[in-house]
């Protein structure tokens, strides 16, 4: 072994410097046969015989020297050497072909590759630095609608005590904190978790420890203790080594430190980045929430993850919890009837920025198929029409005396640089593409937010590369094969005039029909996404998002208790009020048309029976009286709310519904003055106003109702002020903040947006949609141009003669430029016909796909209506036509100047 | 074949020793000169000989190879290996005694 070992290395050595030993191996074969001829003469030999017989008995001296280099060095490296100078001579020599083939394969490698890398983070591997990922699952409370929202923390109490085959549940809830002093204080974002949430996920400490079971308990107000993010350590506490055991001032309390996570954890949302995680106990410490909403079953606001056991299926824990949730629904009928819960797996669950990614990854990765199919073809295009062109050569060789398998490796050589080097590209491409996704994010907080592995998983890659390379090198290589397998004398007399080529033209008009096909149901696919946005943008949302400037306030972060948040919103209204350039100031607890989650309340309605399982959880929103006049929301009957909707004793409740609220639920008569029960009390209907759009601007008219801010606002919710003006809204932010510092100098306003560009972000699913079939159908469309066009042109040099013989014979260049246009056509009519039905078959499938699977937009799709409009495939179809005629006619006129003297004599 | 003639002459040089060879198997082997060099280079690739260059008996430049430690030991075990299998073969060959 150690023999063959110390043998190749020599030879391997031996592949430099042959030269010195070449000339020494002459002089020690010259000194034989010098020693050999003397031998001779001595034995009575005439010099010349003598010198004859020796080299004879040698078997000839040249030989000899090649069978001495086989051996000295290893022969099919330096053949391979050879093949790769060759091949870098022939791909510099054809230059446009080169960069044609290596740009359509770094293009086509690197964007499927980025796009498998993202969905290969998104929905394969969710969670980073968690133990075995695959047996985490997201816990899900289902609506008697079917509709998915999160958990109440006395529901995840009954479900950790009788769920017997789940490893443990833990609950989470995503939220803002301030930390630091009240006058420099950062906003971090962190989750409020049950005590075993990192037992549950198997999270291994960087430093410290995570939570103990000590502090699994459900004691409002216990367990001042933090765990943070590796990356908020080195960021922010200069990756202090001693860092466990100091304290963090969170919310205007100190925490101490007990942990730190490793880097690759960033807690149990995809894609998002959290930083701290606390236990939920000390949710009343650092909210201000009161005690008795932890204890509240209809407090749903904790998303739930559990680990199945080993051997358990998802199919067995989903039914076991469901019973138990059956069970659970009848035992507290009061909050919980007809609600049932289930399990889904990670990328399933609708919370977070992953919910709204996968509608559209899914159909990235459809459309990245599409690409990369059309960049084989296209490359096993260009390759067959360049072995065509270089039969020529091929035979030439054979000719002279090489190996069939050596001009097979040749080639083969050849089409593995050429599919390396554009590979190569591609994947050079790929991390600082996926990077991209961070431009793909909403706007706002979450921008922040985003962490995701984009380093390409190496399974992916290789797939991608390998299937080009095969596709380039199978291309390349067939018809060298059948080259040799003919008889050369033939094939060297007849010159381009190839008995073979119409076999090959087929196949090559096969690969040409499919890239047209593929190239359509892109184009009709970027049409209709981009008409689905475009008729998205012209909905009317039902109020007036100009001129607003939307500010969120964080007021629990800096210890605010409820009378003294209220008290904040009437004073800085009142100075808001009165500065230049203001005409409305509200304030509210949801934003519409944003990302924030928004709230639902089980109604009951007087006069209503509700059918069996009828969905009585009804969105809300929590609202100042200048909310509806700001939004330029009409009141249609009834009243607004005036300041004197207060806490008082002596002020009734009230609600006013929208109409879609008032049609279906009093659908003969007027709702104004009827009673509705929520949150344990009644509430009297004082107006109905006009139906807006509140979640996505795709959504059907969905019922809704408002409440008094000051009779209904709670600690737990969001507080986002608005103030509309004559002109900039931005103007007046500075104004804002002067306002906000004098009455409290601690709070910092976060996040203040042009509501206008706010809402923007419920379009984003779409946009991003539609974008990113925009970019690939571009794509596709150039690659399919390009295809079409190297066929014709390599066609169209291949019957030069041809067309010169048609030309002597009395053919006009029209008559030419006809056939050849002609031909490109018939090509791309069948391309289209089996385009189209690929185009309607797709169509039909995604238009099932739903951007969303929240409960809040369950009817709002992708896609607008009109998945088979006519004119979007009319022009596609148009457009790919003109495309073809345009490939086929630059040729075509190439041939019909042809002089065909000229072209005859082209031999 | 090769080593066992450079352990019984010492070292030579590429002639004398397919010369020797010639001579040792009866001139029953008339082997092509040429096929000499490569295997002696795999031979001296894989470290059972050494060559250097020296002069002829006839005052001419030449390359000597001589056996190495490692073509020794090589050479006992392929003689060692050969006298095996003859042995077995030997076996089959000859006539069984008192079968």
């Amino acid at each position: 072994m150690m023999r063959k070992l110390r043998s190749l290395w020599l030879r391997l050595r031996g592949l430099f410097g042959i030269r010195d030993e070449n000339d020494e191996f002459s002089v020690e074969l010259e000194s034989h046969i010098a020693m050999h001829t003397e031998d001779g003469i001595r034995s009575g030999l005439a010099p010349q015989e003598a010198r004859r017989r020796a080299l004879i008995r040698l078997g000839g001296a040249e030989q000899t020297r090649q069978a001495w280099r086989e051996r000295r060095t290893l022969p099919w490296v330096e053949s391979l050497v050879q093949d790769v100078r060759f091949g870098f001579r022939m791909l510099a020599r054809n230059r446009a072909f080169t960069t044609v083939v290596v740009l359509t394969l770094a293009i086509g490698i690197g964007v499927s590759a980025t796009a498998f890398t993202w969905i290969n983070g998104v929905l394969l591997q969710p969670l980073g630095g968690v133990a075995d990922p695959g047996r985490l699952v997201t816990l899900e409370s289902v609506t008697p609608g079917g509709a998915w929202v999160p958990n109440s923390y006395p529901d995840y109490i009954d479900f950790r005590q009788h769920l017997k085959l789940v490893n443990g549940i833990a609950v989470t809830k995503p939220a803002a904190f301030s930390v630091g002093k009240e006058d420099h204080a950062d906003r971090v974002w962190g989750e409020l978790v049950s005590g075993n949430f990192f037992a549950v996920l198997g999270v291994i400490p960087e430093q410290g420890r995570v939570f103990l079971p000590a502090e699994y308990g459900d004691t409002p107000g216990a367990f001042p203790v933090v765990v943070i993010s590796d990356r908020y350590w080195r960021a922010h506490l200069n990756t202090d080594p001693d860092i466990v055991g100091k304290t963090l001032r969170i919310n205007q309390h100190e925490l101490t430190i007990v942990g730190v996570t490793p880097p690759a954890f960033h807690g149990s949302m995809p894609v998002t980045a959290y930083d701290l995680w606390i236990p939920y106990m000390q949710q009343p410490v650092l909210n201000g929430v009161s005690t008795w909403m932890l204890r509240d079953r209809h407090n749903r606001n904790m998303l739930g993850i559990a680990r199945l056991k080993q051997g358990v299926t998802a199919d067995q824990a989903r039914q076991e919890l469901k019973v138990l949730a059956d069970r659970m629904a009848i035992a507290n009928a009061d909050v919980s009837e007809g609600m049932s819960a289930t399990l889904l797996p990670l990328w399933k669950s609708p919370h977070g920025p992953q919910g709204l990614l996968v509608g559209p990854l899914r159909i990235l990765m459809g459309v990245c198929i599409l690409v990369l199919l059309i960049v084989c073809a296209n490359v096993a295009n260009l390759q067959l029409a360049r072995a065509t062109v270089r039969e020529k050569e091929f035979s030439a060789r054979l000719a002279l005396g090489a190996g069939r398998s050596r001009l097979a490796r040749q080639v083969l050589t050849e089409s593995l640089l050429l599919t390396f080097t554009g590979a190569a590209l591609g994947v050079a491409a790929t991390p600082w593409m996926s990077r991209a996704l961070r431009y793909l994010m909403p706007p706002g907080p979450m921008q922040q937010l985003v962490a995701m592995d984009t380093r390409p998983d190496l399974a992916v890659l290789a797939f991608t590369v390998g299937l080009c390379v095969f596709a380039a090198a199978a291309a390349g290589l067939a018809p060298a094969l059948q080259v040799s397998r003919m008889n050369l004398s033939v094939r060297m007399n007849e010159g381009g005039r190839s008995g073979s080529a119409g076999r090959r033209n087929r196949l090559r008009s096969v690969l040409v029909a499919s890239e047209v096909a593929l190239a359509l149901v892109a184009l009709v696919g970027a049409g209709l996404f981009a008409r689905g946005f475009q008729s998205t943008l012209h909905i009317d949302p039902g109020f007036e998002p100009n001129n607003v400037l939307l500010s969120q306030f964080y007021l629990n972060t800096s210890g605010y208790n409820l009378q003294q948040r209220k008290e904040f919103c009437r004073s800085l209204s009142e100075r808001m009020q009165a500065a230049p350039g203001v005409t409305d100031v509200a304030y509210s607890d949801g934003v519409p048309l944003g990302f924030e989650p928004s709230w639902w309340e089980e109604l009951k309605i007087e006069g209503y029976a509700p059918r069996p399982n009828e969905n009585m959880n009804i969105f809300r929103n929590v609202i100042s009286p200048g909310y509806l006049p700001l939004m330029h929301i009409p009141i249609v009957e009834g009243r607004n709310f005036t300041e004197q909707d207060n806490e008082a004793d002596d002020s009734p409740a009230v609600m006013i519904v929208n109409e879609s609220f008032a049609r279906h639920f009093f659908p003969n008569g007027d709702p104004i003055g009827h009673k509705v029960h929520g949150w344990g009390s009644w509430f009297r209907i004082v107006g109905v106003a006009k139906d807006a759009k509140y979640h996505y601007l795709g959504e059907s008219n969905v019922p809704y109702f408002y409440v008094p801010f000051r009779q209904l606002y709670r600690t737990d919710m969001s507080l986002a002020f608005y103030v509309r003006t004559q002109r900039d809204p931005e103007s007046v932010l500075s104004t804002l903040r002067v306002q906000t510092r004098a009455i409290d100098p601690t709070v910092t306003v976060f996040d203040a947006v042009p509501l206008k560009e706010f809402i923007g972000a419920s379009l984003y699913p779409q946009k991003l949609a539609a974008s990113l079939m925009a970019i690939l159908g571009a794509i596709a469309v150039l690659l399919a141009a390009v295809g079409l066009y190297s066929v014709m042109a390599y066609w169209v040099a291949q019957r030069t003669q041809e067309i010169g013989v048609r030309m002597a014979l009395g053919a006009q260049p029209r008559h030419v430029l006809r056939m050849v246009v002609l031909q490109g056509l018939k090509l791309t009519a069948g391309g289209l016909a089996a385009g189209t039905l690929l185009a309607l078959a797709m169509s039909r499938l995604v238009s099932a796909v739903s951007f969303t699977n929240s409960g809040m937009g369950s009817n709002a799709k992708l896609m607008g209506d009109g998945g088979a409009d006519p004119l979007i495939f009319l022009a596609a179809a148009l457009f790919l036509c003109a495309l073809a005629t345009m490939a086929a006619y630059l040729p075509a006129r190439r041939a019909a100047s042809i002089d065909p003297m000229e072209a005859l004599r082209t031999e | 074949m090769a080593l066992q003639t450079l352990e019984s002459m010492g070292p030579l040089h590429g002639y004398g020793l397919a010369r020797r060879i010639e001579q040792t198997s009866g001139d029953l082997l008339q082997l092509n000169y040429g096929t000499l060099y490569p295997a002696l280079l795999k031979l001296e690739q894989e470290g059972f000989i050494a060559s250097r260059w020296g002069v002829s008996e006839n005052n001419r430049r030449a390359k000597f190879y001589e056996l190495t430690k490692a073509g020794q030991r090589q050479l006992k075990r392929c003689a060692a290996d050969w006298e095996q299998t003859t042995a077995i073969l030997a076996r089959f060959l000859t006539p069984a005694e008192g079968a």
